[in-house]
């Protein structure tokens, strides 16, 4: 059997809700913790407070800038998007992120969020008090390279898109790496759903929305993907991966 | 493709039950009121979002005809009226307005149709006015198979209103005729002579027109063999581009039109067999291929060619070589598919005029496409153009065991494959010649509506 195709929750991917002494498969910090040797109890026990919550509908806030920090949250299954709304009233899409990664970490700083988090679809996501998380991080180290990965991660991502990139090499870099990161979560590398609008990608790879349909359009037209409405299915990955080289590298 | 083919009457016989067209999948009497206004809006700002926004189709529903032919079962309004028709541009026009404001412009249309009741109620004039009014509003493809296409009724035109016609753009058409035998014409209150049929069909060609097609209707009343045939003959030698022969559904319950009908005049099963036999003999001796579902073509025209290469589709307007479009459709009683749901106008004048004048979208009923929905939709557009069911294909795209999936569906297929007229080659579903013709019984089969082995009930049409 193939592997699942995302946003489809599926008992290999989300269905697993963890219980008193297990992780949810597709929690962000259980790999750092088991590292650790901690289970769920022990967690528990260091009053980590670990909330369920969802599902959230499409355009449900999880956040929004300037609202209190006090959580940080991994999503466990759909997507939510980050975006700042400028001076001039315009959005401006930060990321999307998929299950088993999180948000918030970018309140650290100020105590207030700085952006808005949106769900796109059905989502659902685990919520951590971000101060606790803190405290238990000093005693774990692996906890704590763990949420430095995450929050550079963040910065990559944004920073990857500031070059003078064309049209083409930032979709492909933007297939590839929504990608690598289902690939990661168990779901299907290869085919998958793109939950935003094309004018979210736009608008986050700094392309107009025509643009993103015609540049997918031509990906279609040289056998690099095939799209069916919101699914994708990439097809020449040496292709793709050829073409956004320059930016995975940088 | 299958050039000539016997045709065993007894076989078919046994297979004159009532079913749907499949013109869609779920069929129109799935929709329900709990999908309006809202769903629709709601509907085309997903498909505008998504990654590569699909192309369109537009149709345009003229309900207006001149007189009233017995055997309509279709939605629309006998008026002799002339301003009839311009109350209802404006209203239109309106209702483009409302809705193209609500879709992305990069959408480019495709496949622009006007049918009816009977386009041609309205003049050249106002048909170039209502294809400029799209224009402005939509992007209209510029390609050269760009289709614009109309239904005509040949006794309201002259071969000077189809260079008119031809001027606008329209470059497909198809004609009306059903017979040419008086005194079929004469029961189903639908006088039209031969010279006029043919001198429509000759002005199309002189001004251009890539396709036209005729329509025929078997199993009228007073309708034979003899009579038939000589329609036949008249029509085959004008050599139309396309031919459809649709069967007759006397349902004078269900279509006050057909109630002047009387039932002793129509042709007997066994007589109506005759005649189907009869065209499809005739034309496939001619030169015709067999499309499905009702159609023909010449082997050069381009839905042959389309489904020669697979690239054949089927929606609301009928066969065509356009990819998965989503249809946008203007006018009282006319239908939508946009992304994953079915939508439709009011099917009543007042009440369609009603709701534009409001400023609303004119939605009565739709539906929101299941799953389950999508996958037999998607099965069903694979039968109706290929004749064939790609099962592996299916398989992989919607993640799924055929088998397993369509247990009940596959018991109900048995008796065709006993029949002979559906195989399992390897890993698709083929119709036989034979059950070419019988399409819609092979689609019965996986309709999930219909529920194991129930006949559809009196609101579908026989399959013959």
């Amino acid at each position: 059997m193939s592997k699942p195709v995302f946003p489809l929750a599926d008992a290999r991917t989300v269905a697993d809700d963890g219980d008193d002494l297990r992780f949810c498969s597709t929690c962000a910090f259980s790999q750092a913790c088991l590292a650790e040797g901690m289970d769920k109890g022990q967690l528990g026990e260091l009053h980590l407070l670990v909330e369920h919550i969802g599902p959230l509908h499409t355009g449900d806030h999880v956040f929004r800038t300037g609202d209190p920090f006090s959580f940080i949250a991994a999503v466990r299954s759909g997507t939510v998007k980050t975006y700042v709304v400028d001076g001039d009233g315009r959005e401006r899409v930060l990321g999307f992120h998929l299950p088993g990664e999180v948000i918030g970490l970018d309140a650290i700083d100020d105590e207030r969020y700085p952006c808005c988090a949106v769900a796109l679809d059905t989502v659902t996501l685990c919520r951590f008090s971000f101060s606790r998380m803190a405290e238990l991080a000093a005693q774990l180290p692996g906890l704590q390279r763990q949420m430095f990965r995450l929050m550079s991660r963040d910065i990559g991502a944004a920073n990857r898109l500031a070059g003078d990139w064309s049209a083409d090499q930032r979709m492909a870099a933007f297939l590839l790496g929504i990608s690598h990161r289902l690939a990661s979560r168990g779901f299907s590398a290869t085919r998958f759903a793109l939950t935003m609008a094309r004018a979210d990608i736009g608008n986050h790879l700094r392309l107009a929305s025509e643009t993103v349909s015609r540049v997918l359009t031509r990906f279609q037209d040289d056998g690099l993907i095939v799209v069916e409405r919101r699914e994708v299915e990439l097809r020449d990955l040496r292709r793709l991966e050829a073409l956004a080289a320059p930016l995975l590298g940088a | 493709m299958v050039e000539s083919f016997t045709v065993d009457s007894e076989v078919l016989r046994r297979y004159d039950v009532a079913g749907p067209r499949y013109t869609s999948y779920p069929t129109a009497p799935q929709f329900s009121a709990t999908f309006g206004e809202r769903e629709l809006r709601q509907a085309i700002s997903v498909t505008n979002d998504d990654p590569i926004p699909r192309s369109l189709s537009v149709y345009v529903h003229v309900p207006f005809c001149r007189s009233a032919c017995f055997y309509c079962g279709c939605n629309r309004v006998i008026s002799q009226d002339s301003a009839r028709g311009e109350a209802y541009l404006v209203r239109l026009y309106h209702e483009v307005e409302l809705t193209a404001s609500l879709i992305d412009r990069d959408r480019e249309v495709v496949q622009l149709h006007f049918g009816g009741g009977t386009p041609n109620f309205l003049s050249p004039t106002q048909l170039g006015e209502a294809v400029d009014t799209l224009r402005r509003q939509f992007r209209l493809s510029r390609s050269v198979d760009a289709e614009m296409s109309i239904e005509l009724d040949p006794r309201a035109l002259s071969p000077d209103d189809v260079s008119e016609l031809a001027a606008i753009g329209f470059n497909r058409a198809s004609l009306g005729v059903q017979d040419f035998d008086p005194e079929v014409q004469q029961a189903v209150n639908r006088v039209q002579s031969i010279e006029q049929t043919l001198s429509i069909i000759e002005a199309c060609r002189r001004h251009g027109m890539r396709s036209v097609g005729v329509d025929l209707i078997y199993g009228l009343p007073r309708q034979n063999e003899a009579g038939f045939a000589a329609t036949l003959n008249t029509v085959i030698a004008a050599r139309p581009d396309r031919v459809a022969v649709y069967g007759y559904a006397h349902l004078p319950q269900l279509f006050k039109a057909q109630r002047p009908i009387r039932a002793e005049d129509l042709p007997s099963p066994a007589g109506k067999l005759a005649l189907l036999m009869l065209a499809i003999r005739k034309l496939m001796a001619s030169g015709y291929r067999y499309i499905g579902m009702d159609h023909f073509a010449l082997p050069d025209n381009e839905l042959a060619l389309a489904q020669e290469r697979g690239t054949l589709h089927r929606n609301f307007m009928g066969y065509t070589t356009h990819a998965d479009t989503d249809l946008v459709s203007f006018g009282m009683s006319a239908i939508s598919h946009v992304g994953a749901t079915f939508s439709q106008n009011f099917r009543e004048l007042d009440r369609w005029q009603g709701a534009v004048d409001e400023g609303r979208l004119p939605v009565f009923r739709g539906l929101h496409m299941s799953p389950d929905d999508i996958l037999r939709s998607d099965l069903l557009q694979h039968l109706m153009c290929n004749a064939e069911i790609p099962v592996a294909a299916l398989e992989r795209r919607h993640e799924i065991c055929f088998d397993d999936y369509f247990k009940d569906a596959l018991l109900r297929l048995q008796p065709m494959i006993d029949d002979g007229l559906v195989r399992i080659k390897g890993d698709r579903i083929v119709a036989s010649p034979q059950g070419r013709l019988l399409l819609r019984n092979i689609a019965m089969c996986f309709d999930h509506y219909l529920g194991a082995g129930e006949s559809a009930p009196i609101k579908f049409s026989r399959a013959i």
